[in-house]
């Protein structure tokens, strides 16, 4: 016994840093990278709080450039709207959809430095997001809730290595996936193009309707250039997100309204 | 200012402007320095080596809430005050002579700091590096990321370092 005190006497520094080293290494371990974040479901207390407030001060230095941006977007919906009335005869039932809803939130904390990067966003369950809601800037598509808490949410970038999202090229029939491939946050990489397409610079890539997330025919990127695929099987495009992740401020949550039979439709199939 | 006061003002500083100036570095997606180290650098030569370590953790794990990693930042903080009473050894060579000094470049001269920082900056990134590994698949942009970010943490450390002792050399 004497001798065991006198060991941890002489070596107690080594054998706390071991003890520490184990306590982190069991964290690291525990916290399964997906759910990493879900660490900021504290995002209710204190931690959540200071983001906010780095982001509330923070907004009166970008209020210039952000404006634009949500002209630029009122300009475009403006002139769809003339383009809707222009077509739509007054005799005829104007049809609206109601399939999907937009709320309005605003990013408290975001990176695009990491592997897997997430936004935390001002709205919660208690403004109605769940999680696997749809996340759209003004520019296109941003990313997916994964985590909700009363009055924050943890979106999955679409800048994170798990992120993939299924978009239609340009003719609208044939379906590839949009993939962030790390390192610049502004270029990502189309896979799975069928070979008999052909893509030319300039093309953007919107939502496919596969998807109940997003609505269809949101923009999602601009191809830069092809890549041809060395086997012949399937090409590749290098690609830049419409969304610029650097300076996100403004975002949409997308609620898909249908949703819920959607998934109950889906699970009894799969449970038939 | 009374020490304790002083090391718990620089502890809470140091982790907001990691977290809230730092973090939102972005050139390219390829740097991501870091400046919280400085806290366990600055700590007197003497102090108490448990003391070390508990702070250490204590301030990766900060680090780690903030930034949704757990264990990550608190791990490579760790090694590194691990390494700090052993690497003073091997930089200054002498003894503690005086161990309430804090090993600044003021007290140490610059030559001294830049060997002492370099070593313990690199124990931390490297680490950093191995334990992120771990998670990711992605070695080779980590690890460039890692060595660009290296000297661009060194320098923002020795700028802060600058910035906070002038002023006292002035008066």
């Amino acid at each position: 016994m004497y001798a065991i005190i006198r060991f941890i006497q002489k070596y107690y520094f080594t054998l706390l840093f071991i003890l520490l080293e184990i306590v982190c290494i069991v964290l690291l371990a525990t916290s399964q990278a997906y759910h990493r974040q879900a660490m900021l479901n504290v995002t209710n207390n204190i931690v959540g709080r200071i983001y906010e407030t780095r982001s509330n001060i923070n907004d009166y230095f970008s209020l210039g450039s952000q404006n634009k941006l949500l002209v630029e977007e009122n300009a475009r919906l403006r002139q769809q709207l003339t383009a809707l009335s222009d077509t739509t005869d007054t005799r005829v039932l104007t049809i609206i959809d109601t399939t999907y809803e937009y709320i309005a939130a605003k990013v408290v904390n975001n990176t695009v430095n990491e592997s897997k990067n997430y936004i935390v966003i001002n709205k919660g369950s208690d403004d109605g997001i769940e999680p696997d809601m749809g996340v759209l800037s003004a520019d296109g598509v941003a990313g997916v809730v994964v985590n909700v808490s009363s009055h924050y949410s943890v979106v999955i970038s679409l800048l994170h290595d798990f992120s993939t999202v299924n978009v239609e090229l340009a003719d609208g029939e044939n379906i590839a996936n949009l993939k962030w491939e790390t390192g610049n946050y502004r270029y990502g990489m189309l896979r799975d193009i069928s070979t008999h397409v052909s893509l030319n610079q300039g093309d953007t890539v919107v939502t496919s309707s596969l998807s109940y997330i997003f609505p269809e025919g949101i923009p999602a990127a601009v191809v830069e250039e092809m890549i041809p695929s060395p086997s012949g099987d399937m090409n590749s495009a290098k690609v830049r997100f419409t969304t610029n992740f650097a300076t996100l401020r403004n975002v949409y949550v997308i609620k898909n309204t249908y949703k819920p039979e959607i998934d109950s439709l889906i699970k009894n199939t799969v449970a038939g | 200012m009374n020490s304790t006061l002083k090391n718990i003002l620089r502890f809470v500083a140091l982790v907001l402007v990691q977290v809230l100036v730092i973090n939102y570095i972005k050139i390219g997606g390829y740097v991501s320095p870091y400046v919280y180290p400085l806290f366990i650098l600055l700590l007197p030569i003497g102090y108490s080596r448990a003391g070390l370590l508990f702070l250490a953790f204590l301030l990766g794990l900060s680090i780690d809430i903030f930034m949704g990693t757990p264990g990550l930042h608190a791990g490579a903080t760790t090694l590194m005050a691990f390494c700090r009473p052993a690497i003073i050894k091997l930089v200054s060579g002498i003894p503690n002579n005086e161990p309430q000094k804090e090993p600044n470049f003021n007290n140490m001269g610059f030559d001294w700091w830049f060997r002492y920082s370099f070593v313990l900056l690199t124990i931390h990134s490297v680490s950093l590096f191995l334990m992120e590994s771990f998670t990711i698949k992605l070695i080779w942009q980590t690890l460039l990321r890692t060595v660009i970010s290296l000297p661009v943490s060194l320098f923002l450390i020795t700028m802060i370092l600058y910035l906070f002792s002038s002023n006292k050399k002035r008066n």
